[in-house]
């Protein structure tokens, strides 16, 4: 189903959180809510299921305003992030609740108790307590109870924030898998860039109660709008030179040392500040443009190594490169750029 | 013993010593008393034997012969060696001399026949009060003669000539002792007196309602202040503790204005011309629930407290999650809240049933177990039966009888109730995972 929030608004006390923000998404698709902590995404996700009211604007479901509709009745199915399983039932129970309050005949709730736990993996689990699961069973508790009465809307609020690395890699895909397989519309809030880019179609990322720029993750990580957005994207992250606008070149700041700027950035007049941001896979030792610097930082990640590279006036920029060229701390190295593969952004972080 | 162990022991001598002096010593004297008959009538300390009217009376129904009873009642004076001897020593040798050989070996009922008789004397003393005291050199009776002994008072019976033989002597002596002795009585009198089991139907009622008013209303108050916002919350929460911090005298007299017939409800109600009447003490029922509600409006600030933080101990997200999964408020309460309160429940239960059960301090304070002994508990029949009752009569032993009916039941209760909860699972891990 399609939701679509228009206008919202939501404040908390004087504060306004979120003012008047527009998102639609569509029918069977997954966004994620990307942002640092406090940048409203939780309090959109609560907004949308019901628990927090809408200070302004309309929220939709399909075609029908659900802005003023008790949570109760939204007929949404929400993961929370410590999964809120109720502890004195057990997980048939915990599963069979929603239905249990919509009074469904026990032969139906059975039915589909079994069914969901099948979908997601833990049809022998019914008879314990949530306390005797591990931490991903419970979470797949969790989705087997918001899912089991087929909602309209799918909502995740931070469902791998507690879960240990491993876990949170095999639900990652179990959770894509499971609203793939149901066809539902999701929105996935978290803090995690990976997460957002690796569960989702599409990705809204919010700073300070607005969303930034809303787009797939593939565009989002190449086509930044703002150096907000590029430094959230990424990991390793980019790393930033700052300078000044020489013709075509960029004179980086308290340096001899310049930089070619690509021919499709719209260039600002000479003497203006900008920033340039560099990926690590874009600083390479065979590309063209070159820039001295000292390793500052080595980073063992298995398959690849991340080099901190110091340059003479102290900025850093890092560079990931297949592990096998074995660099040392101290090092002096003299490794390139890909001018076209550059972020250019003006001095207020808007991307050139 | 380590040096740490010594010092344990030394940070618990005072709970200790509070322990034996407050707890253990009076239950243990209330266990030796109760198999006494102590009362105001006997005193605590030893008796004397002594025969009244009382105790004439209560002979027959002990088996003593009823005549020989009566002769015990009687006022007699005989004229013998040991009174002559005594009025020779007083009276002179003449006056003793002159009755022994007019009046000896005579018997006479009553002083006055005797007096009589002593006045037809020559040597007879001037005034008649010496007369008198003359007279009583010769009584030969027992009554209203305290003997501090039992030997003395069995040589005064013997010397009436009851012609008593042993047994019945045994029982004279017996009944005749007014200080206190070992029985059993007490036991069988709880057992059948009528006013025990009114006064176990009383505190059954007692209990029963209060701890549901307690418990219910203190509930109802944490559940409405949960849902409240936070100030005004606070406010309601303040307001339910006021009869707690208010002292019981002043809060039971504000009671007691309240209900009087001519108290604000009879003066208030008067202008829709109902009868002034007094609310408290009208009848059981007006009494009952001014009881309840008296302890109740107290008591359910402590269930308020204790709910409102297991309530806040439940993670929001969890009532966040059953209100998405569509429950409405009144589900949420049945099926998520209470569950998770069980175990506050059952503490607050099981702990204001002990302190129930032996409180009687506001009931005292208002209706003193009035109308009638209608709302009179067992605490305040023990307490009217051994220390503060109107006529006076107090039965030590019987009081401590009932004192220690209520300690066995009492520690039975604590006990069942250590096992139901399971103590150590108590202790051991909050059992609300966050």
């Amino acid at each position: 189903m399609r939701i679509a929030l228009e206008n919202f608004t939501k404040t908390f006390g004087d504060t306004a959180v979120i003012e008047n923000m527009n998102l639609e998404i569509a029918s069977g698709e997954m966004l994620a809510l990307l942002g640092p902590s406090g940048c409203g995404k939780s309090t959109t996700l609560f907004a949308v299921c019901g628990i927090h009211r809408m200070d302004g604007g309309r929220l939709l479901f399909g075609d029908k305003d659900v802005t003023s509709v008790p949570s109760q009745n939204r007929n949404v199915g929400v993961v929370f992030q410590n999964y809120a399983l109720y502890p004195h039932m057990n997980i048939y129970e915990n599963i069979a609740f929603p239905l249990k309050i919509r009074k469904d005949n026990k032969k139906t709730i059975d039915e589909k108790v079994q069914e969901i736990a099948e979908l997601v993996h833990i049809p022998e689990l019914l008879d314990r307590k949530p306390i005797q699961l591990s931490g991903g069973q419970q979470q797949r508790v969790a989705l087997a109870r918001a899912l089991v009465r087929e909602p309209d809307v799918l909502l995740l609020d931070e469902p791998l924030a507690n879960l240990d690395a491993k876990l949170r890699l095999e639900m990652r895909s179990e959770i894509r898998r499971i609203q793939q397989k149901t066809g539902i519309t999701a929105i996935l809030v978290t803090h995690d860039q990976v997460e957002a880019m690796s569960m989702c179609d599409r990705i809204a990322i919010m700073d300070k109660g607005q969303i930034v720029q809303l787009s797939t993750p593939k565009d989002m990580y190449e086509n930044p709008a703002s150096e907000f957005v590029a430094g959230f994207m990424g990991n390793p992250p980019i790393s930033f030179l700052d300078g000044t606008v020489d013709e075509n070149d960029l004179r980086l700041a308290n340096s001899s040392q310049s930089l070619p700027l690509s021919s499709n950035i719209s260039l600002p007049n000479d003497g203006e500040t900008l920033r340039l941001g560099i990926r690590p896979e874009h600083f390479q030792p065979n590309y063209p443009a070159k820039l001295s610097g000292k390793i500052s930082f080595i980073e063992t990640q298995g398959r690849e190594v991340l080099y901190d590279v110091t340059l003479e006036n102290g900025d850093v920029l890092r560079s990931i490169q297949s592990s096998g060229m074995p660099h040392a701390i101290g090092e002096l190295v003299t490794w390139g750029i890909d001018p076209d593969k550059t972020l250019a952004f003006a001095a207020n972080g808007s991307r050139l | 013993m380590r040096r740490a162990h010594l010092l344990g022991l030394g940070f618990m001598a005072p709970a200790l010593l509070i322990v034996c002096l407050f707890f253990l010593a009076p239950v243990i004297m209330t266990a030796v008393f109760s198999f006494t008959n102590m009362s105001s009538g006997t005193g605590i300390s030893g008796g004397a034997y002594e025969v009244t009217e009382k105790t004439v009376r209560r002979l027959p129904e002990h088996g003593f012969p009823e005549a020989k009873a009566e002769m015990l009642a009687q006022d007699v004076y005989r004229i013998d060696p040991a009174g002559l001897t005594a009025l020779g020593a007083g009276y002179g040798k003449a006056l003793a001399d002159e009755v022994g050989k007019s009046l000896s070996g005579k018997t006479f009922n009553g002083r006055r026949d005797l007096e009589r008789a002593l006045k037809k004397m020559k040597a007879r003393p001037r005034s008649i009060r010496e007369i008198k005291v003359a007279a009583d050199l010769f009584k030969r009776s027992v009554l209203n003669t305290r003997y501090e002994t039992e030997d003395a008072f069995v040589a005064a019976i013997t010397d009436l000539d009851l012609k008593l033989d042993t047994s019945e002597r045994a029982l004279l002596s017996k009944v005749a002792y007014t200080g206190w002795t070992w029985t059993t009585e007490n036991y069988e009198l709880i057992a059948t007196l009528p006013s025990t089991l009114r006064a176990a139907a009383n505190t059954l009622t007692y209990v029963g309602f209060t701890l549901a008013f307690n418990v219910g209303f203190g509930l109802f108050l944490a559940l409405a202040t949960f849902y409240l916002p936070g100030a005004q919350a606070a406010t309601f929460r303040a307001i339910w503790i006021l009869p707690r911090i208010l002292p019981p005298v002043i809060y039971i007299m504000m009671w007691k204005w309240l209900t009087w017939d001519t108290g604000f409800i009879s003066s208030f109600l008067s202008n829709f011309d109902v009868t002034p009447r007094n609310w408290m003490l009208h009848s059981d029922i007006n009494a009952w629930v001014s009881i309840v509600l008296i302890n109740g409006f107290v008591g359910a600030s402590l269930g308020m407290i204790l709910f409102s933080s297991a309530l806040r101990a439940i993670p929001s997200s969890m009532l966040y999650a059953s209100e998405v999964d569509g429950a409405s408020r009144l589900q949420q309460i049945w099926y998520i809240i209470l569950p998770q309160l069980r175990w506050p429940i059952l503490f607050t239960t099981a702990y204001q049933t002990l302190s129930l059960l032996t409180s009687f301090d506001y009931i005292y304070l208002s209706t003193d177990g009035g109308p009638g002994s209608s709302t009179e508990v067992w605490a305040l029949y023990t307490f009217h039966t051994a220390l503060n009752n109107y006529g006076g009569a107090l039965q030590y032993g019987l009081g401590a009888a009932l004192a220690l009916v209520l300690v066995v039941i009492g520690i039975a209760a604590s006990l069942v109730y250590l096992r139901l909860f399971n103590f150590d699972k108590l202790v051991a891990k909050p059992r609300i995972e966050q």
